[in-house]
């Protein structure tokens, strides 16, 4: 025994158990899919080399990539400016806040696709309003569109970009931003130079965190877009499902998942991601 | 193969000791772990249903209710056995999933009669076997090897009287004609019955649809793609129509009543040139009850199950005993009823088995 731990921490024996499940339960089904995507329906590079002769593969992932860009953009300068809010309000206001931003983060996303339906619909309370009001003649296609897909997918979105903003602005010293005054800098260049830098990990945080969980999108795109907006999701479900080409789906899936990885890695390059993970700066 | 099959043997005789009292609770899960029968499953009383039950694997909702009633209890009364559900929804995918897991939980899927092609040739369900099922008891060319058709649904539409009452639309060309009938119109998301629409549209007669002429159909259905809506499931189809969101609504022909109640008969279903699609019943492969699956077939072809299954789930007898029994209140609804069936055309379950899935994406890269 004393040989053993001079040699393995024994904190490794505690952890043990949780890295058998993980490898287990979670690498050896990804690593499935990956044989998958190289040997179904016949071994090789195949599935990948679809991706080559199929216009319809490349224009689903720019309607996924596309979407999740603008769905990102959107919901982390939202979410920016009500983590800003939030931390420079009352202490009672903020409350009021985070509640409102918890109870949209905890109702089911299906509860709040159907919501914006009856809100935004054809026939729904805004529209029909409109129209009852003399505004508008024919109804606005807000839903059943690519319009409809991005207000569900931000409004999913913005509680996610919210809270590691919220973190980051919360633990940053704001006798930096007073000395900065206090040196001469009108406001907005406090804010510029000062404040948006000094936020930074958490943007990129929860830009990160947006734009991965917007990939796997499904039911919101499936309800609002009306069966014209197809993402990576929805499609991976179909072959799986429906056709049965299960090495498409593998090798889409695949693909996600070094695409995501490939993302972490080039901002790794720029900075430290503990950082952006809560760790330490050092 | 042989090894399974002798497991399962054992495990069904100690599942019936073990209710019996033969057999200790400690003896029969030692069984259930060394076959490799889940112990969770056990608990849930799986493996007895292996014994004594019929697994149907359907879609939830009314049909639990319904199956249990119009197939269940006769079936029960005929052979004793019960009948219990899976209400996952049979996928084609997670049919092949399951068997090729080796874990196959359910004997009768409530499929499409295109599943029992594709999953035939693959080797993924049992063959049905026809000196228990009746061929006759369905109409021709849908009793096939690995499957058969024992209810009917259809591919109908309705449209809004409020907007073309006076002239209203007669076939899927006026469907497709966005000129005469403006608005939105709604149609199914995975090609199937869609397509058959579009070039009916287009032209073609309802008995010379098949093979189909997928350029054609998908050049017709691109052309009204900017007044279109996709819909994935009746509930969806149901919703567009129901909250306004469409004028005319392709929608399985048995939410039809529905539609009608739900609008107070502001829409009104048509059912010219409707598409009657065999829904069929497939045993996976190594199903748990054996041939009783086969048996519980048999009892769903009856005429008082077809019967009541039309009544209770709105779905189209497709035994042709049971065609001049349907009910006056439910002639305009059955697709096969008097009313209905000089109008109708029919699915080919053998085209969507061999090109289903290829149509299926060429179909959603059109419509995307």
């Amino acid at each position: 025994m004393p040989l053993l731990t001079r040699h393995i921490h024994p904190g490794w024996l505690i952890i043990a158990p949780l890295l058998v499940l993980v490898v287990t339960l979670y690498l050896g089904p990804i690593l499935n899919i990956l044989w998958l995507s190289v040997t179904d329906p016949e071994p090789g590079l195949g599935n990948y080399a679809q991706l080559g002769e199929s216009d319809a593969l490349i224009r689903i992932i720019w309607t996924t990539v596309r979407i999740c860009i603008i769905t990102t953009v959107f919901s982390v300068v939202l979410g920016y400016s009500i983590a800003y809010a939030m931390v420079h309000c009352h202490q009672r206001q903020k409350n009021y806040m985070l509640t409102l931003l918890l109870v949209a983060f905890w109702i089911s996303i299906l509860v709040r696709t159907f919501s914006w339906l009856m809100l935004l619909g054809r026939r729904g309370l805004v529209n029909v309003a409109l129209e009852d009001i003399g505004l508008i003649v024919e109804p606005i296609a807000f839903m059943r569109n690519e319009l409809g897909v991005l207000i569900g997918m931000v409004h999913y979105m913005i509680p996610y970009a919210v809270l590691p903003l919220l973190v980051s602005m919360q633990s940053l010293d704001t006798r930096v931003m007073d000395a900065s005054r206090n040196l001469g800098a009108s406001g907005v260049q406090t804010f510029w130079r000062i404040y948006l830098p000094m936020t930074t990990p958490g943007l990129v945080a929860s830009t990160l965190l947006v734009f991965i969980l917007s990939l796997g999108f499904y039911v919101t795109p499936a309800i609002l877009g009306g069966g014209k907006v197809l993402m990576v999701a929805e499609y991976i479900s179909v072959q799986l499902l429906v056709t049965l080409q299960w090495g498409t789906a593998a090798m889409l899936a695949a693909l996600m998942l070094f695409g995501v990885l490939a993302m972490l890695w080039m901002m790794s390059r720029f900075m430290k991601l503990s950082t952006v993970f809560g760790g330490s700066t050092r | 193969m042989l090894g399974r099959q002798f497991m399962k043997e054992t495990l069904q005789d100690s599942a019936h000791a073990y209710k019996e009292g033969r057999m200790d609770r400690r003896t029969f899960l030692a069984l259930c772990g060394a076959s490799g029968v889940a112990m969770s499953a056990v608990m849930a009383g799986d493996a007895q249903a292996a014994a004594d039950h019929v697994v149907m694997w359907n879609w939830g909702g009314q049909s639990e209710e319904c199956h249990g009633s119009a197939i269940g209890d006769p079936f029960t009364e005929a052979t004793g056995m019960g009948l219990r559900f899976d209400t996952s929804g049979p996928l084609e995918g997670k049919i092949k999933e399951m068997v090729d897991s080796g874990n196959v939980t359910a004997d009768v899927a409530d499929a499409d009669l295109f599943n029992a092609v594709s999953l035939g040739v693959t080797g993924h369900l049992e063959p049905i076997d026809y000196s228990v099922v009746s061929k006759d008891k369905t109409l021709p060319g849908f009793a096939l090897e690995h499957g058969v058709s024992v209810i009917l649904y259809g591919y109908a539409f309705v449209y809004d009287t409020e907007a073309f009452g006076d002239n209203p639309p007669q076939n899927w060309a006026d469907f497709f004609d966005t000129e005469k009938f403006p608005g939105m119109r709604s149609l199914y998301k995975w090609a199937n019955g869609s397509l058959e629409a579009a070039l009916m549209a287009d032209g073609v007669p309802g008995d010379a649809l098949y093979p189909l002429d997928m350029d054609r159909a998908l050049a017709k259905i691109k052309s009204i793609k900017d007044d279109s809506l996709y819909w994935g499931s009746g509930s969806e189809a149901h919703s567009m129509v129901v909250n306004g969101e469409v004028s005319l609504g392709m929608v399985w022909q048995n939410r039809g009543r529905n539609i009608e109640n739900d609008t107070d008969g502001r829409f009104k279903l048509v059912n010219n040139q409707a598409m009657a699609m065999p829904g069929a019943y497939i045993v996976p492969k190594g199903n748990p009850a054996g041939a009783a699956a086969m048996q519980f077939i048999a009892t769903a072809q009856e005429v008082s199950a077809q019967l009541s299954l039309l009544d209770c789930l709105g779905m189209t007898p497709s035994n042709p005993e049971a065609f001049d029994q349907i009910p006056e209140d439910q002639q305009p609804y059955a697709i096969t009823s008097a009313m209905n069936i000089d109008k109708i055309v029919y699915n080919d379950p053998v085209w969507w088995g061999e090109n289903g899935g290829a149509a299926v994406n060429a179909f959603l890269d059109a419509i995307s």
